[in-house]
């Protein structure tokens, strides 16, 4: 469905994608872990041609797209969608006009389709009563999902996320996982999520890339991770596993 | 040094996509109109304070001057007008505009790129340049040119007013020597600097809000450069400008 063969991309003098080769099947959810400034979001924004990478083949559905020009990235950008870093919502259009934008210019479809597809989409993330508002009038917390419902509302195959959940308490948090979850297993959407949340990833990824300085260092099912040699992999697990221990510990009622 | 061919050469690059969706792609109407009234209406009484200022110091500053050095200066009027007409007016006027629109653009177009917003766009398939720049160039170049025509003749009013009331020139007198100094091509020529000013601004601004680096000071420096950079591009165009009219004379 979604394949790197060695990408590499560089900004001037410095490479910061060294040839990156991944494959990810359809319906997958593969999460990528690594630490600030590997280049995880570098890696998403050439994938929809946002950034254009130096070397190597992005191949999605079949086709080869890193050389296609930016009309041609237009089919592909239906085709993936991206739930950026920041919110990025549309500061001069209010809440619904942020998510009705998109399916208007990607679909054509009647006021009544596009309005309930936009309300379908808010009560996903769990958003109500904000459709007049304006992004700057709400929290970050919720500038984010509604910024993840805006890009699940065109119901994309390839679903690519980047840090979708830094910065939101943990109920919306398992919230939005779940969400992950249910649109794999249910639409068959492709998912390619950048997170920090070690344990989130344990539990719905069915793979783990792990990312250091532009490379892939480990990669593996969750349970082959959990033994993984890799000392980065180590120090990504130890925290999710004291997190793991104590839940299990709560649960029992042995923690003080 | 190669940095600033590269830098001249993606400029040059965002000006020929600039032309191109200018005539491709359509216009954003609505935009268009609510950035001219942005522009025009809410920098006019900025530039009538400026120019009248310009204009009384114009005379004053003149007629001192002339009176130190041929004892007598009648010939304050026709040469002001003068003044006013082929650089004052265009001049402010563009200066002003850079330092209010211009700063304005490029802090709103580089924190939507820093926040990834332009990002966005191009991922639902909409040309920044189409739905940003177009509908800004074609309202700052109006609102430019307008507020050219009006900071010239406010000016000139006002240096009317300030010779009749300081030097004792009646307003037919200061009228009388206008006419014999300046001619109408003046105006003409004037529209057609601000035009070319107005053009300057916002593709500057937006060259640097497009190349904004990341963070608070990404913006902030954007901002700064673009107002450095449209400011000596204002005096270096009028200078070649002013040239190249001086053959029409
Ligand atoms: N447009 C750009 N121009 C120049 N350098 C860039 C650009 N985008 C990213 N970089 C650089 O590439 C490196 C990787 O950036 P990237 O945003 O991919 O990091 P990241 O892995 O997503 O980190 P984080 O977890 O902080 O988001 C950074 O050092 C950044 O400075
Ligand atoms: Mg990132």
């Amino acid at each position: 469905m979604l394949e790197y063969r060695n990408l590499v991309k560089k900004f001037g003098e410095r490479t910061i994608l060294k040839g990156i080769n991944l494959k990810i099947n359809q319906g997958e959810i593969v999460f990528i872990l690594g630490t600030s400034g590997t280049g995880k979001s570098v890696l998403l924004k050439n994938t929809v041609g946002l950034l254009k990478p130096d070397a190597g083949e992005i191949w999605i559905d079949g086709e080869e797209v890193a050389g296609f020009s930016e009309f041609e990235f237009l089919k592909i950008r239906k085709k993936c969608g991206m739930v950026f870093q920041h919110p990025a919502l549309f500061d001069s259009l209010t809440i619904y006009e942020n998510i009705a934008f998109g399916l208007r210019k990607h679909f054509s479809l009647s006021e009544s389709e596009i309005s309930s597809r936009v309300n379908r989409a808010l009560k996903l993330v769990n958003i109500h009563d904000i459709n007049d508002k304006r992004p700057a009038e709400i929290s970050y917390g919720m500038q984010k999902r509604v910024s993840l419902a805006r890009t699940v509302a065109l119901e994309p195959k390839v679903l690519l996320f980047d840090e979708p959940t830094t910065g939101l308490d943990p109920v919306t948090t398992n919230a939005i996982n779940e969400l992950i979850k249910d649109l794999s297993r249910t639409l068959k959407t492709t998912s390619l999520v950048v997170s920090h949340d070690m344990p989130c990833a344990l539990s719905i990824a069915d793979r783990i890339v792990v990312f250091d300085q532009g490379q892939i260092v480990d990669q593996g099912t969750p349970q082959e991770l959990l033994n993984s040699k890799v000392k980065l992999v180590q120090e990504f697990l130890a925290e999710a596993k004291e997190m793991l221990d104590h839940d299990s510990n709560v649960i029992r009622g042995t923690t003080s | 040094m190669t940095t600033i061919y590269r830098d001249v050469y993606s400029f040059l690059e965002l000006v020929k996509k600039t032309v191109m969706s200018l005539f491709l792609k359509p216009l954003r109407v609505k935009e268009t109109f609510q950035q001219l009234y942005f522009v025009a209406n809410g920098s006019l009484w900025i530039i009538v304070f400026c120019v009248c200022f310009a204009a009384v110091v114009t005379i004053l500053e003149s007629s001192f001057h002339m009176k130190l050095v041929i004892q007598n200066d009648s010939m304050v009027p026709g040469f002001a007008s003068l003044l006013i007409l082929r650089e004052l007016g265009a001049v402010v006027t563009a200066l002003l505009l850079t330092s209010r629109v211009g700063a304005g653009i490029a802090a709103e177009v580089g924190s939507m790129k820093v926040t990834e917003q332009i990002d966005a766009l191009r991922m639902l398939g909409i040309d920044p340049i189409q739905f940003l720049l177009i509908p800004r160039l074609i309202a700052t170049t109006l609102g430019c040119m307008i507020l050219c025509v009006v900071a010239n003749l406010i000016c000139i009013f006002a240096a009317m007013i300030i010779s009749d009331q300081v030097l004792g020139y009646t307003p037919s007198m200061f009228l009388t020597a206008m006419n014999r100094f300046v001619q109408f091509r003046d105006l003409i020529f004037s529209v057609v600097k601000a035009m070319f000013f107005g053009m300057t601004i916002p593709m500057i601004s937006c060259f640097f809000g497009f190349r904004c680096k990341s963070g608070a000071d990404g913006v902030g420096s954007a901002t700064t450069q673009s107002v450095v950079f449209a400011s000596i591009s204002i005096i270096f165009l009028d200078f070649i400008l002013s040239y190249t009219f001086s053959y029409f004379y």
